[in-house]
């Protein structure tokens, strides 16, 4: 369970967040929506300990980590994986070394065992080709998919955290990286879920098509925290905003 | 800049100065990294390095023939070029091209990895970024740029004489004799020390610097510039200081 308790964060002058508190369970699927610049990002780094709020408590699985150091946050940090805007992959490595960074890290496996298991990480997210490439010669949607299978590569997570994971990609990309990031949360075809997501976007498009909660971020305060019916139906001047995305797209033109 | 910001980033790079050294000697150590570094560092630089020095020692020579002929002095061309050069300019002028080549690099490279979540991803790896990125950097800056200026020395050298036998019509014989005479143990050590100073500066300033940077391009730009520029003043001043401490340390009277 990750908890904030009236969590303030402000970079130099500007406040961020202001005192917000949600609860959010390790296996939910949850989107973060809300408009550049509102904290979203800010929200997933506080929660792998990456910053530290100004103000209020973080707590992951009713252990306080607000004040906790690098040290400490290690074994927190072990729960998520986070797939950052762009993938972050590093540049100087190749695909393979990316993927293998974590294994040649913390694992005692032999070159061999690395080699087998890079490449069922790649054919799990769809680019085992791409095996020998550096990540300059990767296009946008690849990058992602690169990034989801070196998170999954030397530890278990139980809840990925996606920032912005489709920006920047065609429909097509997109809708791929959503279904991926369905497929990773379910357990094989038992349609159970076995870890949960956090996903940050801006597209609300994304957003519904793979959460059932949906958190909506406004002047750094949350004014939504709900599921998807009640998302839809919300009485809010930025959700309609948002919303008529959707009902664009499906030819009903602008709601607001 | 306020007087607490600037506090704090002083006291923040102090930090990631001894972080940086201490990581020479904890575990892990990043081989493979501090190679790449060494090989950025010091075989790149290789040809600016020499290229630079000869200029300088040519110039250098130039100046000190016109003045010293016109008082019947040309003869000490060549101890003064020594001095000069071992004393003072070949690690002045080889920490500066270093800072404006491989600073340059290491603040761009980091505040281009930091833009782009890479230092965060190693955190959230558990890798610290300290040892893994600047503990290399300064490594192989405490090691290369010493080899450099012993490079860029006998090159600034050899401009010198150059233009002491070709254009000041002088002895070769008499001026690698003038060189050799002072190349004494107080002149070689006030001119090695320097080299080792300066590229633990330059890399912890870089870093420290890169690891800072905030924004976009721009972000990038201003990190970049603020690297090499810090990197050179504290390479000027500190020389002072260094020069006054080791003309005092070796028993020269000013």
């Amino acid at each position: 369970m990750i908890k904030f308790d009236n969590v303030s964060f402000s970079y130099s002058a500007r406040q961020i967040l202001k005192d917000v508190s949600f609860s959010v369970g390790l296996n939910e699927q949850v989107a973060i929506l809300g408009g550049s610049g509102e904290g979203k990002t800010t929200i997933l780094k506080l929660i792998m300990g990456l910053l530290r709020p100004d103000s209020g408590r973080i707590m992951i699985d009713d252990e306080d980590i607000t004040d906790k150091t690098e040290e400490e946050l290690r074994d927190v940090r072990l729960k998520f994986s986070i797939v950052f805007q762009e993938g972050a992959l590093f540049d100087s490595l190749s695909v393979k070394e990316n993927v293998a960074f974590c294994l040649r890290e913390y694992t005692a496996k032999s070159e061999d065992e690395i080699d087998i298991k890079v490449r069922e990480l790649l054919r799990t997210v769809g680019v085992e080709h791409a095996l020998e490439l550096m990540p300059d010669e990767l296009s946008g949607g690849m990058h992602r998919r690169v990034a989801i299978a070196r998170s999954l590569a030397a530890f278990e997570p139980r809840m990925f955290l996606y920032d912005e994971p489709t920006s920047g990609l065609d429909p097509v990309n997109a809708d791929n990286i959503c279904r991926l990031i369905l497929e990773l949360s379910k357990d094989g075809m038992a349609e159970e879920i076995k870890r949960g997501f956090m996903i940050v976007t801006h597209k609300v498009s994304d957003a519904m098509k793979v959460a059932e909660r949906f958190i909506f971020i406004k002047d750094g305060m949350i004014v939504f925290d709900g599921n998807r019916e009640g998302f839809l139906n919300a009485d809010i001047t930025d959700i309609r905003i948002f919303l008529s995305e959707l009902n664009f797209c499906l030819g009903g033109g602008a709601d607001v | 800049m306020k007087a607490k910001e600037l506090l704090r980033e002083l006291q923040d790079f102090y930090i990631l100065s001894l972080r940086g050294l201490a990581g020479i000697v904890r575990k892990p150590f990043y081989y493979k990294d501090t190679i790449e570094q060494m090989d950025y560092a010091g075989a790149g630089s290789f040809v600016i390095i020499i290229l630079v020095s000869f200029f300088v020692g040519m110039a250098l020579s130039l100046q000190l023939s016109a003045e010293l002929s016109r008082l019947g002095l040309k003869m000490y061309t060549g101890m003064i070029v020594g001095i000069s050069v071992v004393r003072e300019l070949g690690p002045v002028v080889a920490a500066i091209v270093f800072a404006g080549r491989v600073g340059a690099g290491m603040a761009s490279e980091l505040g281009s990895m930091v833009i782009g979540h890479q230092v965060d991803t190693f955190r959230v790896f558990g890798v610290d970024p300290v040892k893994k990125l600047v503990t290399p950097r300064i490594i192989s800056s405490i090691i290369m740029l010493p080899a450099l200026t012993i490079i860029g020395d006998a090159f600034a050298l050899l401009g010198g004489y150059y233009i002491t036998v070709f254009v000041s019509q002088q002895s070769g014989t008499f001026y690698w004799s003038s060189i050799s005479d002072i190349l004494i143990f107080e002149n070689v050590f006030a001119g090695s020390v320097k080299p080792f100073v300066f590229g633990y500066l330059i890399a912890c300033i870089c870093c420290y610097i890169g690891l800072s940077t905030k924004g976009g391009a721009i972000g990038l730009r201003q990190s970049t510039t603020r690297a090499v520029v810090a990197s050179i003043i504290a390479i000027i001043v500190t020389d002072f200081m260094l020069t006054r401490i080791l003309l005092y340390v070796l028993g020269f009277s000013v």
